[in-house]
């Protein structure tokens, strides 16, 4: 197996230069309620993925294997499942290309952000994160109101030179569609749909590590009839 | 007649007064790095010299600031002397440390600051100490050493006294018997609240003193005291013995590693800018399962010492403008030297070259003759364990499995197959071509199909192959799975296996010409199958190989070293390793021919350009055999 190793090692130096897509796409009904969809890529760099798992650990640290992600990921599912407000959750793995999609039903706003912050909670076993608890997304029945959380912007400042260089190629959209048609946005990199439903926002995930503002958006909807 | 009584005179005292640092190298030592030319590092801090492992042993004292900003030039020593590193773990305990010369004494006591004189039994010699490190001083050379009794003997001796005094097992805790478990159950419902127990408990940073938390004092009767009080005087006691030993021999017996080991005195004799001497034959007994061996099998243990025996590494490390050039000795005792001779008793397979690009990075071959090293260490081993095997059950049983393996099992088929003699290659990073999913998005509403589209990545392309009499046991297995799995398929001169490269692209099997072959390389499997032709490895290097003994690697520094990564190997290799990361040029490794007594590596660095300090080249290699070697 030393060569399989050997391989593996070499291309791990050469680093996740390439392309990691994450995809967040929200969907919001016209009474709070909606649907959340995140989906990470990692399809174009699973050369260097198959060789980070081929390694037991990468400058010291442990490197997960297949059977950990997977057991991680049905712990996330378990809490998501349990947590007040959520349902129809759904996890899709694909370990060939290394894309995974998440997906659940949440009856407010509130109740996808509560999800969140106790999951990030459990996962980061007890770190105090500033501002865990303030609220990244706020919808006041015309006006939607979208931040990073303030635990992204944490983790990004944590984040060494050369890993976040690292994400350069590597990028993030975010799509936000509504029942009604939306009047107006505030971020000018933001397009909208043809349909005038949707709002979608693209950065490469480096810019992102170094202004998480890049995808705040303030979104005016037409009002209800 | 006034000329011939003064040299007389000097000649006198310098045998009578004069002291050369090697010669405070105790016998115990097993590994000793030299340095000859000390003048080398008289630029190198004292700081930048304590980070190296061969000075763990007795830097903590190097650490407390008396050597921040100083040279070694600064430091007292005299650099016409050699510094010799050495270490060796016995039985009963273990020694290292480093011996040196003494230019002024006074400079040397600024550094080691710490060190408070002591009196001394020994005529001629002063001693300091600090904590369990003792400096010795004998004419103008030095020892700084420290001995350590093996935990093992420690904690057998207080064992053993401690239960022959009627004590109990030292980890018994008699905690849970004294528990009222039914009362324990009913608390531990109550809902808990902090008091200021708790936050005592809780308080390690900053612990909040209080009256009653003496410490118990130990006793005069070793029996009042705990246990682990107890094996600190056992293992204090049990050092100074060991260290007035390792005194008594050196200052008044008079032996030393030089006078008692002829190999280690020739050695010195040289005058490379590093010498080093590692005997294996005793840094091999405290491997565990030697000593479990030795143990449950003394018999086989003394038969199988018998055969490691007189195994020694020397060597030395010379430096010119543009190369560091290491030249080993392994020597080993003629039964093991008898299975060496017959493994490496075959020529190197020439057909390998024609496989190996003349635009590599990094090449590497060897050749060994299976078949006969297993013949001969059939005909070495098998008397040992059959002496073993008349006292012991479980030898016996397992010599009656190795005498029917090799009866039944056909050996003919095994070792034509897989001869011994191999080869790698390394041919830097390409782009393969992989599939990637892309999300492909409606502009009317923002929803998204996936779609599979050709990528590219970059791959390490490497090449490995093995010498066959059996092409044909290979082909026709091959041809098997062929049928069997969906991803291998069947080419006229060469196998593919879909994604058999980290599930993302193709690798090649290729059986020709008496080579097995595996490889991630698309040129040589399609375009190449049969070999390079007159792109090949060059003749030069293809000479090199075939003059040099066992093995031969070339590695051009350049553009392989950087590539490999430090994750892929243990400290100890990344040692070696970490010497040529950001050089450029190329390192060589060759070998003489094998005897019954020794074979010889050489391992040549050649180097672009100037080094800044040679003596940090030194240090580096120095520090890479003690790290291996202890």
């Amino acid at each position: 197996m030393k060569w399989k190793l050997f391989f593996a090692g070499i291309l791990v130096v050469f680093g996740f230069s390439s392309c990691i897509e994450i995809l967040d796409d929200l969907t919001l009904n016209n009474d709070g309620s909606g649907t959340f969809k995140y989906t990470i890529n990692l399809s174009s760099s699973k050369v260097k993925v198959n060789s980070l798992l081929a390694l037991d650990s990468l400058d010291g640290k442990k490197v997960p294997s297949i059977d950990d992600i997977s057991l991680k990921i049905k712990e996330v599912i378990t809490q998501l499942k349990e947590s007040n407000g959520i349902s129809n959750v759904q996890m899709e793995s694909n370990y060939t290309d290394f894309i995974f999609k998440l997906q659940f039903d949440f009856n407010s706003l509130k109740h996808l952000q509560d999800a969140v912050v106790m999951i990030v909670k459990t996962e980061s076993k007890g770190s105090n994160f500033k501002e865990i608890e303030s609220r990244w997304l706020s919808f006041d029945d015309v006006k939607l109101v979208r931040s990073i959380p303030q635990i992204t912007i944490e983790k990004a400042n944590q984040f060494k030179k050369e890993d976040a260089d690292l994400l350069k190629l590597g990028s993030y959209t975010s799509i936000t569609r509504f029942e009604r048609e939306v009047e107006s946005f505030e971020n000018s990199e933001a397009k909208q749909s043809k349909n005038n439903k949707a709002v979608m926002l693209r950065t490469n995930a480096h810019s992102l590590t170094q202004n998480p503002s890049l995808l705040d958006n303030t979104i005016y909807l037409v009002k209800e009839e | 007649m006034k000329i011939k009584f003064i040299f007389t005179f000097l000649l006198f005292t310098t045998v009578l007064f004069g002291q050369n640092s090697e010669n405070l190298v105790p016998k115990d030592a097993a590994s000793v790095f030299s340095i000859n030319n000390i003048s080398l590092f008289q630029k190198i801090s004292l700081d930048e010299l304590v980070k190296y492992e061969f000075m763990e042993e007795v830097q903590q004292e190097l650490f407390d600031g008396s050597t921040s900003g100083k040279t070694l030039k600064e430091s007292g020593f005299d650099f016409d002397q050699k510094f010799n590193v050495f270490y060796g773990n016995g039985d009963d305990y273990e020694v290292a440390g480093f011996t040196f010369g003494i230019a002024d004494k006074e400079m040397l006591f600024e550094v080691f600051d710490d060190f408070q004189p002591m009196e001394s039994e020994y005529p001629g010699v002063e001693f300091y100490i600090s904590y369990f490190n003792r400096i010795a001083i004998k004419g103008n050379a030095g020892v700084l050493y420290r001995v350590t009794p093996n935990d093992r003997f420690v904690n057998d001796i207080t064992d053993s006294v401690w239960y022959a005094n009627g004590n109990e097992y030292p980890w018994y805790d008699d905690f849970y018997d004294e528990i009222n478990w039914d009362e324990f159950e009913e608390e531990q419902t109550e809902d808990v609240e902090f008091f200021d127990e708790m936050e005592i408990e809780e308080n390690t940073s900053n612990p909040i003193e209080t009256e009653d938390q003496e410490l118990p004092a130990a006793s005069a009767d070793p029996t009042e005291k705990t246990y682990y009080e107890f094996r600190d005087s056992i293992e204090l006691m049990l050092q100074l013995q060991f260290l007035k030993k390792v005194n008594d021999e050196l200052f008044i017996e008079g032996k030393s590693l030089i006078s008692e080991d002829k190999r280690f005195a020739a050695r010195l004799s040289n005058t490379a800018e590093g010498t080093f001497y590692i005997d294996n034959s005793r840094t091999i007994r405290k491997d565990y399962d030697i000593r479990y061996m030795r143990l449950h099998y003394p018999t086989l243990y003394n038969d199988l010492y018998e055969v490691y025996k007189d195994n020694l590494i020397t060597g030395e490390l010379t430096i010119t403008d543009h190369s560091i050039e290491m030249h080993m000795d392994a020597n080993y005792g003629e039964k093991l030297g008898s299975i060496y001779e017959k493994l490496t008793d075959t020529k190197f397979d020439k057909k390998f070259f024609n496989y190996v690009h003349k635009d590599n990075s990094g090449f590497f071959t060897y050749r060994v003759n299976l078949r006969a090293a297993y013949e001969q260490a059939y005909d070495v081993i098998v008397p040992i364990l059959e002496r073993e095997a008349e006292n012991t059950k479980d030898m016996a049983y397992s010599l009656l499995l190795i005498e029917i393996m090799d009866e039944f099992l056909n050996k003919d088929a095994i070792f034509d197959t897989y001869k011994g003699g191999m080869f790698a290659s390394y041919s830097g990073i390409k782009k393969v071509k992989t599939k990637k999913v892309i999300f492909d998005y409606d502009d009317e509403t923002f929803e998204y199909t996936e779609q599979t589209v050709e990528a590219e990545e970059d791959m390490p392309i490497f090449t490995a192959g093995f010498s066959t009499d059996r092409s044909d046991i290979a082909s026709k297995l091959l041809a098997r799975i062929c049928k069997i799995a969906p991803n291998w398929t069947k080419h006229e001169n060469y196998i593919e296996i879909e994604n058999g490269m980290l599930n993302a692209a193709p690798l090649y099997l290729i059986v020709n010409d008496g080579i097995f072959i595996i490889t991630n390389n698309e040129d040589l499997a399609i375009n190449n199958p049969k070999g390079f032709g007159a792109n090949s490895l060059a003749k030069a290097t293809q000479k090199k190989a075939l003059k040099s003994g066992v093995a031969y690697s070339y590695i051009d520094l350049g553009k392989a070293i950087e590539s490999i990564p430090k994750s892929l190997f243990s400290d100890r290799e990344n040692e070696l390793i970490d010497i040529t990361r950001g050089k450029t040029g190329s390192l060589e490794f060759t070998s003489s021919g094998t005897s019954r007594n020794k074979t010889s590596f050489n391992l040549t660095y050649n180097f672009e350009g100037e080094y800044d300090s040679s003596g940090t080249y030194i240090l580096d290699l120095i520090n890479s055999m003690y790290v291996i070697a202890k």
